[in-house]
């Protein structure tokens, strides 16, 4: 059985750690993220893990008001969509940008929000 | 493949009830079995739609509860999970099992309890329907998912917000025409552009409510059919999908699932969006619909506000959409939604619509998608 290169826990041990990792075909070049099985493009299988820089670009954002259980402390708190440079796209929570100077176009960086346990992506000021 | 028709259809009131979902759905069944014409023992399968019984009810194998619950408990039932499109996919399955010649009657829908639970853990449940480790953990919920596809499509096409705010107008106008629906109101575009934000662009009004309800439809093959002068037929049924990942869709702006689901049932049924007199679908937020009469083709992709706000979707209109007064104004209880809306153009195809009627309509359109727009069903259905 092949070994997955990158697996949803390597994903976010390495985001932990402040890098981000994704997958790239050495068929066709794609590139992939989240890390899946076969190759969306060429339905191949062979993937190597490539380090992504981390810079992008804002192409939506929400700002969340009403926030689901839990999270209430939180509130108000802005998801972004960000469209990275070498071209695939990561949703984030916005950090350290002040809700109103959020818009399309800003430029971004990549950092990992780390809360208790649980590490997710975030991007701040480039 | 042998053809199939909906022979009858039930609908419960809206809003919030105090009993189980099951108990929703056998209500709905029963009025399915009664308008069908048929005994109960004449059904010979179930494919039933919940999402979040597990969560808000503590209730899993919730197939063989619904057919016990109906007094039918030897059929042999089948739970379906597809976010919003829920009960669609379970209406696909069943016409399936029936053009295959497998069954001759079934019986498919579903329903959804979620009103026993404070709005800030059903909010939680919904947000399930999204990927637990890229877009829950970041606190996403549903408004979001829709704000952030609202927000690229104002972008690409400069839809407004109260573009948005005409289709809450106009669904809330449509609910007051309908008896089951769970706001019979009408809202001001004031009032809409008044109300507070729950996830910028979205305001309050823009989004559908949380509801209880049970919806149920009766498919037969047309050999059992012959006879019935309200039978619809099913001209075409179809699922289309696209990645889970918000992140990995190519266009923020447009639901590529809807395009491809359209295309192919259009396709199947041998008809065009023009053919199209009457269309309940998938308006969970107003950006939803408005990206929806894009994606169906009756308006050109970056159009759908215009058509908001000029009233082309309104009762009377171009193309009348969600004569119900749709998800947001009828009510959206997630494991029902796609049975309610066949209902909806079952009834209008009969001409039995009352009130909210559109006058001769032979072909309607029913279009439900799943959360984060991963799966879309389209289907059509005819008198003829």
């Amino acid at each position: 059985m092949n070994e997955r290169v990158v697996t949803l826990k390597s994903f976010f041990v390495d985001v932990r750690a402040g890098r981000l990792t994704g997958i790239r075909c050495t068929q066709c070049g794609g590139l992939a993220l989240p890390p899946k099985e076969f190759c969306p493009t060429c339905q191949r299988r062979q993937w190597e893990p490539v380090s992504l820089h981390g810079s992008g670009i804002v192409t939506s954002f929400t700002v969340i008001r009403i926030p689901p259980r839990g999270r209430a402390p939180e509130a108000p708190y802005a998801v972004v969509v960000v469209k990275l440079d070498e071209g695939v796209s990561l949703l984030g929570r916005a950090v350290d940008i002040p809700l109103e100077a959020l818009q399309t176009g800003l430029s971004v960086k990549f950092r990992p929000v780390v809360a208790n346990d649980q590490t997710i992506i975030g991007f701040g000021p480039a | 493949m042998r053809r199939v028709a909906v022979i009858g259809v039930g609908i419960t009131r809206f809003g919030k009830h105090d009993c189980t979902s099951t108990e929703l759905f056998a209500a709905a069944a029963a009025e399915a079995i009664a308008d069908a014409d048929i005994a109960p023992r004449d059904v010979q399968a179930l494919y039933y739609g919940n999402v979040t019984g597990g969560e808000t009810e503590r209730q899993l194998h919730m197939g063989p509860l619904a057919a016990t619950t109906l007094g039918l408990p030897t059929i042999p039932t089948t739970r379906v999970e597809a976010a919003c499109a829920t009960s669609h996919a379970a209406f696909r399955h069943g016409v399936m099992e029936i053009a295959s010649g497998v069954s001759d009657v079934v019986l498919v829908g579903g329903a959804e309890r979620v009103l026993n639970v404070p709005t800030d853990a059903a909010t939680e449940y919904f947000a399930y329907c999204s990927d637990a480790s890229y877009e829950q953990s970041l606190g996403l919920t549903f408004p979001g998912v829709f704000a952030l596809i609202a927000r690229a499509h104002m972008e690409r096409y400069g839809t407004t917000e109260e573009q948005m705010a005409h289709v809450a107008v106009k669904n809330h106008r449509h609910g007051v025409l309908n008896p089951k629906a769970q706001f019979q109101k009408e809202i001001s575009l004031e009032a809409v552009l008044r109300s507070p934000y729950v996830a910028d662009p979205l305001k309050l009004y823009d989004c559908c409510p949380f509801t209880d309800g049970g919806a149920a439809v009766v498919l037969a093959a047309e050999e059992v059919v012959k006879k019935r002068r309200r039978a619809i037929w099913v001209l075409a049924t179809v699922a289309a999908a696209d990645t889970m990942f918000l992140s990995e869709k190519r266009d923020l702006w447009r639901v590529a699932a809807t395009e491809r689901a359209a295309l192919r049932a259009y396709r199947q049924a041998g008809k065009t969006p023009a053919d199209v007199d009457v269309a309940e679908l998938h308006d969970c937020f107003t950006i939803a619909e408005i990206v929806a009469t894009e994606g169906l083709g009756f308006f050109e992709p970056g159009s759908g506000g215009i058509a908001a706000e000029k009233g082309w979707t309104s009762l009377g209109g171009k193309i009348p959409v969600n004569p119900s007064g749709g998800l947001k104004a009828k009510g959206h209880p997630i494991g029902a939604t796609g049975a309610a809306q066949i209902g909806e153009i079952v009834t209008q195809l009969r001409g039995e619509a009352g009130a909210r009627q559109v006058d001769g309509a032979s072909t309607g359109l029913v279009h439900t998608l799943g959360g984060n727009t991963a799966t879309v069903l389209v289907s059509l259905l005819g008198r003829e």
